[in-house]
C-alpha cells in the first residue's frame, strides 16, 4: 500500500468532538483512555480575538522517536502511519518520554495512543473519527493526495487567513497527519521544528552501541570464566589455591 | 425467618435505595464497563447486526445505524441515506451507547414509601406500578375532570406522552419545554410573518448562500449534526460570517466579523439595519413588491432607528453596523440572517424574532436559493382512532410549526397556562402550567404525568417547582435516568433507552419530506419497557382501548406506513429511511398557488392581527434591565458534548467534559481577586446560589456577563457521575419575564454576583 496519510483541517474544525467519542467507541478505549483531544486556543485582547481548535492526537511521524525507542517492538511503521502492537507492548513508557508532540500515555500498563483504524482503511473505509467528523475537517488517504488537497486548501484559505499553512510536510521526516493551520504553529502550541529528545538519539546511537557493550561484556565475562575455570582447574591439580584451606581436610578426610 | 429471594431484593433495595448494585446490572452493562471483551476487531465477521434508529441524544434525531455483536450494541454510526445525519453523528450521538449501558439506569417500577423529595421508594411489579398509576389517574379525571392533570415530556419518544395518551386522555394541559422554554417567539413571528414557522430544523439554504449572520446562534457548542456538516461548508465555500454575539463563541471563532453586542439589544441592531436597507435604497424592491404587504409602513416605522440611534445602544460603533448592512444587501439573496434557536432571551422575544423575519424579507431570501427553503411534510395518516377530546396544543419541537389555533372552543376542557389573558396566542407554554398547581388559578391542576423533562434543570423558578410538586396529588414519572426530580414522584417507570425499543415514525417536514424508522437493536434491559407499551398499558387501564386497538407496534407502525404505501419491510430495505422530493423554492410554486398561508396570502411585514390585538404590528426596541452594581447578567447556553440536563451523566460524555465552569471576563476577574481554577459559588439577585464551580477567566466574554454551560449542577440526583459536578444555570434563573404575545419566558434577566468558597 501506498504511503497514506491524514488530513486535518483546523480551519473547518468546530470543536465539537464527535471524532474524541467515535474513537472511542470504535476503538473500545478504556475509562479514562482517549487517543484524540480536541485543544481551545485564543489569542489577541478582547475584542481583537482570534482561535482556533488544534488537535492532540498521534501524528504518526515518519522519524518516529517511539518507534526508535521502543524495546519490544510493540511500535511500528507501516503504510505512513506508527502502529500498535498491544500484545506485546510491556508498558515501559519510553515512547511517552521521547513524543515531541507527548502524546503517547500508558493506560492499564500498556501504551496508548491513536493506532489509525488501518483496518478499516485497508477495507475500503475511513477510519472512526474520519468517517463521523460532521465538519468535514478530516480525510484519510494516499499521503501525496492529501498533500495536494492541503495545498489547494491552504491557497484558498489565504485570502481569509494569511497565516494558513500546512503543517506535517516536512517535520519529523514527515508527518502522517497532514495538519492545515490558520496561524503560525508556535501560536496554536504546536513545535514549529519538532526535536525528538537526547533520548531518542539514545536509543537510535546509544542503545546500539550499549547492546555491542553488552554483547562485549557477555564476552569478557565468558572468557573471564573460562580462564578462571581453567585456573581453578589448574589449582585443583597442583592442590594449591584460595580453596586449598577448605578442600584439603575433606580430601583428608575422604583420603 | 425465611426470606425470598425476590423478598430479600425487595428489601435491599428499599434499605440501600432504589438503584441496582453492580452485581445485579447484567451482563451487557458489565460487558460495557469492561469493554475489550469482545474480539477484536469487533466489526469483522458475520456477527455484526445492523439496525436503524433515529438518535435521541438530543432532539435532532440524526438517522443511525446500529451494530449489535453478540447480544451487545458496541457502536452507532451515521446512516447514510438519511437526510440530516448524512452518515455523521455528533459526539453525543457517538455516545448513545454508553447512555444504554449507563449503571445508574432505572431498572425496576418504583412507588413512594416515604415523604416526596427523600427517595424513599420500594420496588414493585409492573402490573402493581400500572394498576396504581391508573387508578389515581382515573379518580383525578372523574373527580375533577381530565384537564386536572398536566403532561409534560420531552426528548423524540415524547409522542406518547406528550401527544398521544394526554389527548386521548383529554387533557389540553399537555407542556413540552421546546415551546415556551425555547422556540415558542420564533414559530410565532414567522407564523405571523410567513404563515407558516420556521420548523424544528431551521429551513436556511446553507448550501447556497454567501453571507451570514448569526445573532446569539451557537452552531459548534450547539451541535446539531446537521447544521454543523452545512454551516462548516458553507464557510469553506467561501461564505463571509458575521457574528453577533457577548461572547467570543466557537462560531466567533469562524467569523470575520465579531460584534460583542451590549446583551439585550438585539432590536436595536436589527432595526438599525433595517434603516440602512431602506434608507440607502438597499432592499429588494422586486420581491418586497411581489410578495409582502405593509412595507410603507415599515419604512416609515423604522425612519428614526439609524445606525447612530443603535451604537450607543448596542456598543457597536454606526460605521460598522452601516458596513454590515450593505455587505448582506451586496449578497442578497444570497444573504440570511438564520433564527437560531433557544430565543427566550429578554420576554420581547416574538417582537426580536419579528425583526429578524422582516429582514431577512428586505434581503428578499425567503423561498430563494441561499436564503430559506420552504421545507414540506410527508402525508402519512395517523393510525385510525376515536376522535379525541380536545384538540392538539402541545407543539414541540419538530411540530411546532402545526398552527397558532387556541384551542379554548366551547365544549373543550381549558388550558390552563394563561393564554388569552397572560399571554396572546400560541401553544401550551410548560412553565404557565406550575402557577396553578400552586394557586389553583384559573383551575387547579391536581396531578403531573413527567416524562423525560428534568423539571429542576428546564423549568426556571425551582423553589416554585418544588412548591407545586409538594402539593401535587399525584406524580407520574417515566424516565430513564434517577434525575432528581423523580425523588418527587409518587411512582416511577424505568422506559427503555431508543437503542431497546419501537418508536412512533419520525415524519420530518423537511427539504426534501421524509420518514424514518427506530427499532429496537437488542431487548431492553430488564425490567424495563418500551414508551409505547407503557402509554398503551395505562391506556388501556384508563378505558381508552378505542384509542389502542393495535394488536403490536409493528401493526401500529406498518398500517400508519401502509398509509403512503411503504411497510417496515420497505423502509428496511430503502435503508431505514423513505425520501419524498420537496418544493424548496418560490419558482416550485405556480400561478394562484401560495406558500405564504398568512390572511393576506403575502408575508406580512405589518401585521393586522397584531394590530387588532392590541400589539405592535410593527417591532419596536425595549431596554431590558441592568444589572445592579456588582452583578453580572447570566448568560447560558450549550456544549456540544451535552444536551440540556440529561447526558451529563452519560460515562464517555462525562469523562471528556464532567463540569461546567463559569466564564469572567479576565479582566472583571482580576478586578475580584480571582482566576482560572478558582472555585467560587454564584448568587443570583434573589439569594439563590449555586456552585461551587471553577472559574475560567477569558477574554472570550464582555465584562458584564458571565456564561454558564446549561445542565449542570445536579444535586439530589442518584447519577454517579454528574451528581455535584458545577453549577446550574437553571437554579439561579429564578425569575423571567413573559413574553406577552407568545408566553415564551424570557430567561436572561438574572444577575449573579461572584462568591469565593470559603
Amino acid at each position: 500500500m501506498a504511503q497514506l496519510a491524514m488530513l486535518i483541517d483546523t480551519s473547518r474544525c468546530l470543536g465539537c468532538q464527535a471524532c474524541v467519542i467515535a474513537c472511542k467507541a470504535g476503538r473500545e478505549l478504556l475509562p479514562g483512555e482517549r487517543w484524540i483531544e480536541i485543544r481551545e486556543v485564543v489569542w489577541g485582547r478582547f475584542p481583537e480575538l482570534r482561535g482556533a481548535f488544534v488537535p492532540h492526537r498521534c501524528l504518526h511521524c515518519t522519524d518516529a522517536a517511539c518507534v526508535a525507542v521502543c524495546p519490544t517492538r510493540a511500535l511500528y511503521k507501516q503504510d505512513g502511519f506508527t502502529l500498535v502492537d498491544f500484545e506485546r507492548c510491556s508498558g515501559c513508557g519510553y515512547c511517552v518520554e521521547v513524543c515531541p508532540f507527548g502524546v503517547p500515555r500508558i493506560v492499564d500498563g500498556r501504551v496508548s495512543k491513536c493506532a489509525s483504524c488501518i483496518d478499516l482503511v485497508r477495507s475500503g473505509r475511513e477510519p472512526w473519527c474520519v468517517q463521523t467528523c460532521p465538519a468535514g475537517a478530516l480525510q484519510c488517504g494516499p499521503r501525496e493526495e492529501i498533500l495536494a488537497e492541503a495545498r489547494a486548501r491552504v491557497a484558498a484559505l489565504r485570502d481569509r487567513y494569511p497565516d494558513a499553512q500546512i503543517y506535517g510536510e516536512t517535520q519529523m521526516g514527515g508527518l502522517g497527519a497532514i495538519l492545515i493551520l490558520t496561524a503560525p504553529p508556535e501560536v496554536l502550541g504546536l513545535p514549529a521544528q519538532p526535536k525528538a529528545p537526547p533520548l531518542a538519539l539514545w536509543k537510535g546511537g546509544v542503545q546500539p552501541l550499549s547492546l555491542g557493550a553488552l554483547a562485549l561484556s557477555l564476552l569478557t565475562s565468558g572468557i573471564a570464566f573460562f580462564i578462571a575455570r581453567r585456573r581453578h582447574l589448574e589449582e585443583r591439580q597442583t592442590g594449591a589455591g584460595n580453596n586449598g584451606s577448605v578442600s584439603q581436610p575433606r580430601e583428608a578426610q575422604r583420603g | 425467618m425465611t426470606l425470598t429471594r425476590r423478598e430479600f431484593l425487595q428489601r435491599l433495595g428499599a434499605f440501600t435505595g432504589v438503584w441496582a448494585g453492580l452485581s445485579r446490572v447484567g451482563e451487557p452493562v458489565l460487558g460495557f464497563l469492561r469493554t475489550r471483551s469482545i474480539r477484536w476487531p469487533w466489526y469483522r465477521g458475520d456477527e455484526v447486526r445492523v439496525t436503524y434508529n433515529y438518535c435521541d441524544m438530543c432532539m435532532w434525531r440524526c438517522g443511525m445505524l446500529v451494530y449489535t455483536v453478540n447480544g451487545r450494541v458496541v457502536k452507532v454510526e451515521g446512516n447514510p441515506k438519511d437526510p440530516k445525519s448524512r452518515g455523521r453523528l455528533c459526539g453525543r450521538g457517538q455516545a448513545a451507547v454508553a447512555h444504554l449501558y449507563d449503571p445508574d439506569r432505572l431498572r425496576r417500577p418504583l412507588i413512594r414509601t416515604g415523604e416526596r423529595g427523600t427517595w424513599s421508594f420500594r420496588e414493585v411489579t409492573w402490573e402493581e406500578a400500572l394498576d396504581r398509576a391508573a387508578e389515581a389517574l382515573a379518580r383525578l379525571r372523574d373527580q375533577y375532570g381530565p384537564e386536572s392533570v398536566a403532561w409534560f415530556a420531552h426528548t423524540t419518544g415524547d409522542f406518547w406522552f406528550g401527544d398521544y395518551l394526554p389527548l386521548a386522555f383529554g387533557s389540553p394541559n399537555v407542556g413540552k419545554p421546546a415551546t415556551g422554554l425555547c422556540l415558542t417567539p420564533r414559530e410565532i413571528a414567522a407564523q405571523i410573518t410567513f404563515g407558516r414557522g420556521f420548523g424544528g430544523h431551521e429551513p436556511v439554504d446553507w448550501e447556497n448562500t454567501r453571507y451570514i449572520v448569526l445573532i446569539g446562534n451557537h452552531i459548534g457548542e450547539n451541535a446539531h449534526n446537521t447544521v454543523m456538516q452545512d454551516f462548516a461548508r458553507a464557510l469553506a465555500r467561501g461564505a463571509k460570517l458575521v457574528v453577533v454575539d457577548p461572547r467570543y463563541s466557537t462560531a466567533a471563532m469562524k467569523a470575520h466579523r465579531w460584534l460583542p453586542i451590549k446583551p439585550g439589544t438585539d432590536t436595536a441592531l436589527l432595526l438599525a439595519w433595517m434603516n440602512v436597507l431602506i434608507t440607502e435604497g438597499l432592499y429588494d424592491r422586486e420581491y418586497i413588491e411581489k410578495y409582502t404587504v405593509g412595507f410603507e409602513r415599515l419604512a416609515e416605522h423604522i425612519r428614526p432607528f439609524t445606525p447612530e440611534w443603535a451604537a450607543p445602544i448596542t456598543e457597536i460603533p454606526a460605521e460598522v453596523i452601516r458596513e454590515v448592512a450593505r455587505e448582506m444587501a451586496v449578497h442578497r439573496p444570497r444573504a440570511v440572517v438564520p433564527p437560531g434557536r433557544h430565543v427566550v432571551w429578554y420576554g420581547n422575544d416574538t417582537q426580536r424574532m419579528r425583526a429578524l423575519c422582516i429582514l431577512n424579507v428586505l434581503l428578499g431570501n425567503y423561498g430563494r436559493p441561499g436564503g430559506f427553503y420552504i421545507p414540506r411534510a410527508p402525508a402519512l395518516d395517523p393510525y385510525p382512532h376515536p376522535p379525541f377530546p380536545v384538540e392538539v396544543a402541545a407543539g414541540g419541537c419538530g411540530a411546532a410549526a402545526a398552527g397558532l389555533k387556541i384551542p379554548d372552543t366551547p365544549g373543550h376542557p381549558p388550558r390552563a397556562d394563561g393564554v388569552g389573558s397572560k399571554f396572546a396566542t400560541g401553544p401550551v407554554v410548560i412553565q404557565e402550567l406550575i402557577e396553578p398547581m400552586i394557586t389553583g388559578q384559573p383551575f387547579p391542576i391536581r396531578g403531573l404525568v413527567v416524562y423525560g423533562v428534568n423539571l429542576f434543570h428546564s423549568i426556571p423558578n425551582v423553589p416554585r417547582t418544588v412548591e407545586a410538586l409538594k402539593r401535587l396529588e399525584f406524580v407520574l414519572a417515566i424516565d430513564v435516568l434517577p434525575q432528581e426530580h423523580l425523588a418527587w414522584a409518587d411512582i416511577i417507570l424505568p422506559e427503555a433507552t431508543f437503542l431497546e425499543r419501537y418508536d412512533e415514525l419520525w415524519v420530518a417536514s423537511h427539504r426534501t419530506p421524509y420518514v424514518a424508522l427506530r427499532e429496537p437493536a437488542v431487548e431492553p434491559l430488564p425490567d424495563t419497557r418500551p414508551g409505547w407499551w407503557i402509554a398503551r398499558e395505562l391506556g388501556l387501564r384508563l378505558g381508552l382501548a378505542d384509542y389502542f386497538s393495535w394488536s403490536d407496534i409493528e401493526e401500529y407502525l406498518n398500517t400508519r406506513l401502509g398509509s403512503v404505501g411503504l411497510s417496515l419491510d420497505r423502509l428496511r430495505e430503502e435503508g431505514g429511511v423513505f425520501i419524498w422530493s420537496g418544493k424548496p423554492y418560490l419558482e416550485d410554486y405556480g400561478e394562484g398557488e401560495t406558500p405564504f398561508p398568512t390572511p393576506s396570502g403575502k408575508i406580512e411585514i405589518y401585521s393586522e392581527a397584531l394590530a387588532r390585538a392590541g400589539l405592535d404590528p410593527l417591532p419596536k426596541y425595549e431596554p431590558a434591565e441592568e444589572p445592579p452594581p456588582g452583578y453580572f447578567r447570566l448568560l447560558y447556553g450549550r456544549h456540544p458534548l451535552h444536551t440540556f440536563g440529561k447526558t451529563q451523566n452519560n460515562p464517555w460524555l462525562a469523562e471528556v467534559y464532567p463540569e461546567n465552569e463559569v466564564w469572567i471576563n479576565e479582566e472583571a476577574a482580576a478586578a475580584l481577586g480571582l482566576k482560572s481554577g478558582d472555585r467560587v459559588f454564584l448568587e443570583n439577585q434573589d439569594g439563590v446560589r449555586s456552585g461551587p464551580v471553577r472559574v475560567r477567566a477569558t477574554p472570550r466574554i464582555r465584562k458584564d456577563a458571565v456564561y454558564l454551560v446549561h445542565g449542570f449542577g445536579h444535586r439530589g440526583s442518584r447519577l454517579s457521575r454528574a451528581e455535584g459536578r458545577g453549577a446550574s444555570d437553571n437554579m439561579l434563573i429564578t425569575r423571567y419575564r413573559l413574553d406577552p404575545i407568545s408566553g415564551g419566558a424570557g430567561m436572561r434577566v438574572n444577575f449573579v454576583r461572584v462568591i469565593r468558597e470559603a
